[in-house]
């Protein structure tokens, strides 16, 4: 199949039309630069080649009608994505399936729902492109899941307004052949001085026959449904937002994500993002800080095991004055898996008081597991305080010695070395029902 | 009770032990002295079953094979080993690990485990004895300690795990004479006939404090000299220079 083709099954001219202008553009882009190649060195540690072709052959095999939500109820959904106390939008390849969501009571100012619901009043509010100057970025992923995507989960916060309990967007791919190709679409937009707390979960229900971890060479090449997310954050004038994603895709699925943050001046976003499902997923992490004294904070950790590849890949656009960006990334790699973690920071001509701190440290637990680092700092002005620092290490001996001296089998002792090692991230999340999710997700068990 | 045949250990080719025997009966305190690069501490490893010795002879606790065993496993048969050198472990909490250990070591012989609220009453009970504060618990593992508050944690440890062989490398060192005497007590606290000890150091400053029933002298990777609690003094007078003689009359006899 040609890329026209694919792109013709994927995001039909006519359905694309009907979804409006944004959706139009992202198609001709679409058509021009096609999706991501292995010589693309954003795509480096990612094996675009599999993600391709394992689109070709899902596409190509079945009759793309969208999801069917029949076989899941609230249990499995609870089970999947927990319940964080607030409203619950719950999409299944991608549609929004009202049956299992829950907007529960919301701050007067805040309104979060399915794209298609939004009232008029609030129609400008909603659209999703991200400003002409971001477009620099976009990728034929990104482009795919705006021409593709009929439905998108929307949480708007007025200004001033805060939200309280966190608002959470759950995006199920069930892995039938019918919806092997989804396009979960998330739009945040909060006004000035106003917070919001946002969580994304990405889970798949596995196969009954479907191994929960795959060890032989045989499974390494991803089998299960294809899921191309795009998040769009837009924070106001001295607003506070607080991203957590949970990647918690099932065994053998793709998941290819982008996060897109534009910041104004004076505002704060705290994000986390957890990687521990799939076969082959990777997540781009794009913050704009477009505003003097705007702040980000962004926590990652990615834990592949099995033959999972799990790559992060950070950019950090100090487009503005006076700005602070920090990166903590960890990585856990056990088995014959590989992490990847690049990390990029630009620092704009003509901007003063930057201050970048990027850290990126891997625990290596086995001989076969393959750790990649690459920070990248693109430093094109003089004022500016940047720091990172990158480690890839095993786990330590003597410490496994000590516990092990001590009683604890090598096992329990293996396992709280690790839990120390993904705690510094681990238990900094709240609330803590998502603390709980995240370190049921990570290895070392729940402490 | 505690019984060393012949035995040799090597690391990268390295021979360190080389041929050593020794017996130490229930109820005995037997100290270990010699110079540095002796093999002090590669015995003290060995025994409590560190990886990256190529070791034979034979080891055994109450009959039972110690060599064969993996370190958690000889902790559960009574093995106890004071480090010279205690390790950092930060994010692990000093009250989560004792617990696990002391729970670890209790399942595999047999008994009840503590309660959060049990072991912590236990804790605080023995912590009070060795003088150390109460927000010790709800730190990392060794984390930032000092090198009195590392040693005090080991011998909190040795008694809460109540091991059958306890073996402190060198747990004096460092020590100004205040801590000296509140490890020497926690040591004297754990003698009894249920028990041997055997006390590694350097300094015979810590055997006045517990004194020994036998000293030995390691040199060369075996004992090249033993006696009784006064061996420590004549050593301190005339050094160890005398133990090549006795080693070289060994090789040639």
């Amino acid at each position: 199949m040609t890329g026209a083709a694919l792109l013709d099954r994927l995001a039909p001219a006519g359905a694309v039309d009907a979804a409006g202008p944004g959706a139009l553009a992202a198609r001709a882009w679409l058509a021009t630069h096609g999706l991501p190649d292995p010589k693309d060195e954003a795509w480096r540690y990612t094996p675009v080649d599999q993600i391709v072709a394992r689109l070709h052959e899902v596409v190509g095999a079945a009759v793309l009608d969208g999801g069917r939500d029949d076989d899941v109820d609230l249990a499995t959904v609870d089970a999947l994505a927990g319940d964080h106390g607030g409203p619950r939008l719950v999409f299944v390849d991608g549609l929004y399936r009202p049956r299992l969501s829950g907007p529960g009571l919301v701050a007067a100012g805040v309104w979060c729902g399915n794209l298609a619901d939004l009232p008029d009043r609030r129609a400008a509010q909603g659209a999703a492109l991200p400003p002409p100057d971001e477009l620099a970025r976009f990728d034929g992923f990104e482009a795919l899941n705006r021409a593709a995507g009929p439905d998108a989960a929307v949480v708007l916060v007025d200004a001033g307004v805060v939200a309280g309990a966190p608002v959470h967007v759950v995006h199920l791919a069930t892995g039938h052949p019918h919806a092997a190709v989804g396009h979960p679409r998330t739009v945040v937009k909060v006004a000035e001085a106003a917070e919001v707390t946002v969580v994304e979960t990405f889970a798949g229900i596995a196969p009954a026959d479907a191994p929960a971890r795959s060890r032989s060479a045989d499974d390494a090449a991803p089998t299960g449904p294809v899921t191309n997310a795009a998040t769009t954050i837009v924070i106001g004038p001295g607003a506070r937002v607080t991203h957590h994603r949970v990647q918690a895709e099932a065994a053998g699925a793709v998941h290819v994500g982008h996060t897109r943050v534009v910041q104004a001046a004076g505002s704060h976003l705290r994000s986390v993002s957890v990687m521990a499902g799939a076969a082959v997923a990777r997540h781009a992490l794009d913050v704009g800080l477009h505003g003097p004294g705007a702040r980000a904070d962004l926590d990652g950790l990615y834990v592949p095991s099995g033959h999972q590849r799990h790559d992060t890949v950070v950019t950090v656009d100090h487009a503005a004055s006076d700005c602070t960006s920090t990166q903590r990334f960890r990585g856990v790699i056990d088995d014959e898996a590989r992490g990847s973690f690049g990390g990029h920071v630009i620092v704009r001509a003509g901007t003063t008081g930057t201050d970048a701190d990027q850290s990126n440290r891997n625990l290596v637990l086995t001989r076969s597991a393959q750790a990649d680092t690459r920070p990248w700092l693109e430093i094109l002005a003089d004022d500016v305080r940047c720091t990172h620092g990158a480690t890839v290490g095993r786990l330590d001996d003597d410490a496994l010695f000590y516990l092990r001296s001590r009683g604890i089998p090598h096992d329990e002792a293996r396992a709280m070395l690790v839990r120390a090692f993904v705690d510094e991230i681990v238990a900094t999340i709240e609330p803590a029902s998502l603390r709980a999710v995240v370190s049921a997700l990570t290895p070392g068990g729940a402490s | 009770m505690l019984r060393i045949d012949g035995l040799t250990a090597s690391i990268e080719g390295n021979r360190i032990l080389d041929g050593l025997d020794l017996q130490i009966g229930a109820g005995e305190v037997h100290a270990i002295m010699g110079p540095n690069g002796a093999g002090k501490s590669t015995l003290s490893n060995v025994l409590a079953g560190r990886e990256g010795y190529e070791v034979s002879g034979s080891v055994t606790l109450d009959g039972a094979d110690l060599l064969a065993l993996a370190p958690e496993e000889r902790a559960a048969a009574g093995v106890f080993l004071a480090f010279q050198y205690p390790v950092e472990i930060p994010g692990v909490g000093n009250m989560y690990f004792l617990r696990t250990a002391v729970n670890a070591v209790r399942r595999a012989r047999g008994r009840d485990e503590f309660d959060a609220m049990g072991f912590l009453a236990e804790a605080k009970e023995h912590m009070a004895r060795l003088d150390i504060d109460p927000a010790f618990l709800s730190r990392s593992v060794n984390d930032g300690f000092s090198g009195g508050e590392k040693k005090r944690n080991e011998v909190l440890q040795m008694t809460m795990l109540e091991p059958r062989l306890a073996i402190l490398d060198e747990t004096d060192s460092g020590l100004d004479i205040d801590a000296l005497r509140l490890v020497a007590d926690g040591i004297e606290r754990l003698r009894g006939p249920e028990r041997a000890m055997l006390v590694i150091t350097h300094y015979p400053r810590l055997l006045e404090l517990v004194r020994p029933d036998r000293v030995h002298v390691l040199q060369d990777g075996r004992i090249a000299r033993s006696g009784d609690h006064t061996l420590a003094h004549e050593l301190e007078a005339e050094g160890y220079g005398r133990a090549p003689a006795d080693a070289a009359a060994a090789v040639a006899g």
